[in-house]
């Protein structure tokens, strides 16, 4: 025989405005196995807990109910207010009196006979709980950063000086990620290189942070506190610890490839630095275009080496290591608009470029070295179309979503192509000009003043006449028709999540949005957490956004990841999934619906029929399971029991319903 | 037919002879006319009482699962037979070196009384079997006399009042003899969620409600995993339209997660209903 304590709040007037607590209490002491009901002005206040704490005492309460606000709000504090009571802080029922009874009611006798539903419920379901205990799982004092883009940077940099172990992996040859590759930035205008390269050769040399680069996760087991990564980096046929970074390897390489960091506006040699800051500050060699690989031919740099350091026959490495907690920040790539957009060329016409190709052409390290000069023959442009929200908020063709970043350095090259071309004019299209942030608003008003046309509307069609290009479009705000003679056209186009990001999100469990941005456990109060314990997120891989609140993210994810890795051991969550083994065919309809992957077949041997035989049976891991219970009822069975929510609970909650 | 059914006595006989199988599973005569029943042997001078004829009504499909703890069985199949092995395999109850499949192509059965092709064989949309081991015969491609949707679509298309109504007198009649269940290849669960005591899924009562649950709860537990032989329906003593609720079932999956139908080959992906996916459908919520 249970017996059952029932203590129900008033919460001041909010619960008892539209309930008869009083009445509550008394239908409460007349259930089966209810020993004592009691209530109180403010249960969760201290002489209320003392209340709680005494009566369980005194009646000798082995589980309760608790006929108060959301558990949400308040089971944490009821299980750590049972913690110190002999009843264990699982055989505790909360019965939701106030966001789902007394809030949504006005009549008081409509409110009263749904509290003496809910808690007849909550008494029939504690009625057959069972004590659980927590595991100890011990923690990894160790984290990972995939992605060293500005907000893995910033999220190892923060873990690593309070005193852990981070390795980050970036699949690039080089930390920095965009940031790097952009000229200046808003709305301050310092120049993005000043503050990027010293952050990249802090995470480089700082002593508790190992970079991989050049490298990628390919697959990860275990759980919170105990991830098992394994990493593959590529083989970048150079001994780092006998390259010097001299480089002068790199100028005796005669193959030239496309140089991506440079958006395709120059070439690079197939022995190769990303740009000259790079960290690691050491060549690769691109296999896929070096000679010598390919062919057997050249071996120009191994000849060249001045410490021997060039093999051509590395190959990749693959390793696995444990880290407690790993930080996501893929960041982003830009939408690639040539097929979606053919009106504007669909890429036809070299001078439609795209705003990180802008970037390039402003930067003094860029393939121009700073100068203004337009792809298609070197020529100084004077009137310069910008065109905002290219895949942006368009849901026919490319995102639905704002990239949040494009208003702001829209303005930004603006201003750049102003300032470096005193007598250019420069027309930005526009749908809406959304500028909130700290001297954002402000920025945008100068780049007006420096003279930028804003029009409101979309480009139709751009085609070429003679060596300009016509844009033709709308002002809506003067439903004139615009017809613009530019000699460079800029696409601010939106930002997508980076490539394989999907892939990595499925071996953690962290599921993706529709357009398949990483999802954060709760938008609003859990926003760098993911719904697999021990893995968090920051940066654009979140959701687009700019620097500054890339980096707040990536400084929050590694507060998040400082506090695991504070712990020497994780209580475990009890009330995971239990098969019962007796009812389990093995059919493995859990293990696909499971979102974390916690559940496998395992073959196990049994006594039935006083036979021994070897049948396969799902097995739960209790360090992934989060409690979702998808199984529980995925399984027909029955045969997937979540504790502290087992199907016979619940089936008495539901009875208790019934019951007139 | 009778070709099929000389050369099925043979095979049977050559198997169980050379101890390829521990046991065959066809049909033989029943004791009324125009009536079979299932035989199961493994006995080598037995195989002579196989049968094969328009009456083979049965579905021998599930035999498979009570017989291969003891060896290799061999199963003559159809359509049915042949998808609900695929069935029994995929939902691991039986492993596929365990059963010998010997392939016949179905031109329909008929029923005993009236001679009219059945109900099951006229909607059913795979006569010839999807997956053997030798074939007897030549397949025969019957084409489907029914459309798969039709009934579902007249259902709908009631007013709700009359739509209840079907239902409530389908149920009203069920006197839960769990025939449907017994028969269904897809019901292998070792214990049967209606003799789950501790949890009282199901309440022992004969009454509408109780009968409608246990409908509706075996027709999800079948849900995206029915291979559509209408066995169920044929079995049931009590004429209750059950294929009309596996189907709808069906029908939406269909609606909502594309073109469905289970159990046509080994290597399916795993079923819509057991799949999580960030971007399922939710237009129920
Ligand atoms: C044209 C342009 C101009 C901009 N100007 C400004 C500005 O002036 N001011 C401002 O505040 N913001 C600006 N932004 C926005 C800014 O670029 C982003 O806010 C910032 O770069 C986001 O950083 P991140 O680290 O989240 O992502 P990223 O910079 O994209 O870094 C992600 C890193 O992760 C790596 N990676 C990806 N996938 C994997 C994987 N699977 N394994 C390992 N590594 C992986 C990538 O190689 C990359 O290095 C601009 C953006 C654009 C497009
Ligand atoms: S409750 Fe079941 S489905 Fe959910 S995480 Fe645990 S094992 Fe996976
Ligand atoms: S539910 Fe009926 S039609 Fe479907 S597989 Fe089972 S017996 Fe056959």
């Amino acid at each position: 025989m249970s017996r059952i304590g029932v203590f129900i709040c008033y919460c001041g007037s909010n619960i008892a405005g539209t309930v008869d607590v009083e009445k509550v209490a008394e239908v409460a002491r007349t259930l089966p196995n209810v020993v004592h009901a009691e209530t109180n002005k403010y249960t969760c206040s201290d002489p209320g807990q003392a209340g709680v704490k005494a009566a369980i005492e005194k009646y000798n309460i082995d589980r309760v109910v608790m006929g108060t606000c959301s558990p949400r709000m308040h089971e944490l504090t009821w299980r750590k207010l049972l913690a110190d009571t002999p009843v264990n802080p699982y055989m505790l029922e909360v019965a939701n009196l106030r966001e789902q009874c007394s809030w949504v009611h006005k009549d008081k006798e409509v409110g009263t006979a749904k509290a003496i539903d809910l808690i007849k419920m909550a008494v029939a379901k504690v009625d057959k709980l069972s004590p659980l205990k927590s595991t100890q799982i011990p923690v990894t004092k160790r984290a990972l950063v995939v992605g060293g883009g500005i907000a893995g940077m910033q999220a190892a940099l923060d873990i690593a000086d309070a005193g852990y172990q981070v390795t980050v992996v970036e699949r690039e040859t080089s930390l920095g990620g965009k940031m790097v590759m952009l000229d200046k930035t808003f709305p301050t205008m310092d120049c993005s290189a000043c503050i990027c390269t010293p952050k990249m050769s802090e995470v480089g040399s700082h002593p508790n942070i190992t970079v991989k680069s050049y490298a990628e996760v390919e697959s990860v087991e275990g759980y919170v506190g105990n991830f098992d990564v394994t990493i593959r980096e590529k083989a970048k046929y150079i001994d780092y610890n006998l390259c010097t970074g001299c480089g002068a390897c790199t100028t005796k390489c005669p193959t030239k490839v496309i140089n991506n960091f440079e958006q395709g506006m120059s070439a690079r040699p197939a022995i190769y630095k990303m740009f000259a800051q790079a960290v690691p500050a050491k060549p690769v060699i691109d296999a896929e275009h070096c000679r010598k690989i390919q062919e057997n031919k050249c071996g120009a740099c191994a000849k060249i080496c001045p410490t021997g350091a060039i093999h051509y026959d590395d190959e990749d490495k693959v390793t696995t290591e444990r880290y407690g907690a790993i930080v996501l920040t893929t960041g982003y790539q830009l939408i690639d608009w040539k097929p979606l957009y053919p009106e504007y060329g669909g890429g036809k016409y070299p001078d439609v470029i795209t705003g990180l190709q802008f970037e390039r052409l402003v930067n003094a390290s860029g393939p121009t070295e700073g100068h203004i000069l337009r792809p298609s023959d070197g020529k100084e442009p004077k009137n310069v179309v910008i065109i905002k929200c290219v895949g942006s908020r368009d849901p026919h063709k490319g995102v639905a979503y704002c990239s949040r970043a494009c208003c702001m350095y829209g303005a930004k090259h603006a201003h750049q192509f102003l300032d470096k071309v005193p007598d250019g004019r420069c027309f930005v299209f526009y749908m809406d000009v959304r500028t909130p942030g700290k001297g954002y608003d402000e920025f945008y008003m100068n780049t007006l003043q420096d003279g930028a046309q804003y029009l409101r509307g979309r480009v139709s069609k751009i085609y070429k006449e003679g060596d300009r290009l016509v844009c033709l479009g709308e002002d809506t705000l003067t439903s004139a028709q615009i017809r613009i003679e530019a000699d460079m056209v800029v696409l601010e186009t939106a930002m997508v999540p980076a490539e394989g990001v999907d892939k990595l999100g499925s071996m953690l469990g962290v599921t993706r949005d529709k357009d398949l941005w990483l999802t954060e456990a709760h938008a609003k109060l859990r926003p760098v957490e993911t719904n697999t314990a021990g893995v968090f997120l920051a940066g654009v891989a979140q959701g687009p956004k700019d620097i500054p609140d890339t980096v707040c993210q990536a400084g929050a994810a590694a507060s998040k990841v400082i506090g695991l890795l504070n712990h020497d051991h994780l209580e475990s969550n009890p009330q995971i999934s239990r098969v019962n083994e007796a009812l389990c065919q093995g059919d493995g309809a859990c293990v696909n619906i499971c979102p974390y992957h916690a559940i496998t077949l395992v073959q196990k041997q049994f006594r039935e029929n006083s036979q021994k035989i070897t049948r396969t049976v799902a097995s739960v891991n209790p360090g992934l399971c989060q409690g979702c219970g998808a199984c529980t009822v995925t399984c027909r069975a029955g045969a997937m029991d979540l504790l502290g929510y087992t199907n016979e609970s619940l089936m008495r909650e539901v009875d208790a319903l019934c019951q007139w | 037919m009778s070709d099929i059914q000389e050369a099925m006595r043979s095979r049977a006989k050559e198997l169980l002879e050379s101890g390829e199988v521990n046991a065959v599973i066809g049909w033989e005569a029943g004791r009324f006319e125009n009536q079979t029943t299932p035989l199961i042997t493994s006995q080598a001078a037995k195989t002579q009482r196989l049968v094969f004829n328009e009456y083979c009504v049965n579905n021998l499909g599930k035999y498979p699962r009570d017989l291969t703890a003891k060896g290799k069985v061999a199963i003559f199949a159809r359509g049915c037979e042949s998808r609900a092995i695929i069935r029994l395999l995929s939902d691991e109850v039986i492993k596929r070196e365990n059963v010998y499949i010997i392939g016949i192509g179905c031109p329909g059965m008929r029923d005993r009384t009236t001679g009219e092709l059945l109900k099951k064989c006229a909607e059913c949309r795979h006569g010839d079997p999807v997956i053997y081991d030798e074939m007897l015969g030549e397949p025969q491609a019957k084409p489907a006399t029914q459309e798969r949707f039709a009934e579902i679509q007249k259902i709908e298309a009631l007013p709700r009042a009359e739509r209840e109504a079907y239902f409530t007198n389908a149920f009203s009649k069920c006197i839960r003899c769990y025939a449907c269940r017994n028969v269904c290849p897809c019901c292998t669960c070792r214990q049967c969620f209606v003799d789950q005591r501790r949890e009282g899924w199901l309440g022992k009562q004969n009454n509408i409600a109780e009968n409608r649950f246990y409908g509706l709860t075996r027709v999800m537990h079948v849900g995206d995993r029915c291979i559509e032989c209408g066995e169920c329906e044929r079995v049931c003593p009590m004429d209750l339209p059950l294929m009309s609720l596996n189907r709808k079932v069906i029908y939406d999956i269909n609606n909502l997660f594309g073109e469905y139908e289970t159990a046509l080959s080994l290597d399916e992906p795993p079923s819509a209903l057991t799949t999580y996916k960030v971007d399922d459908v939710e237009e129920f919520m």
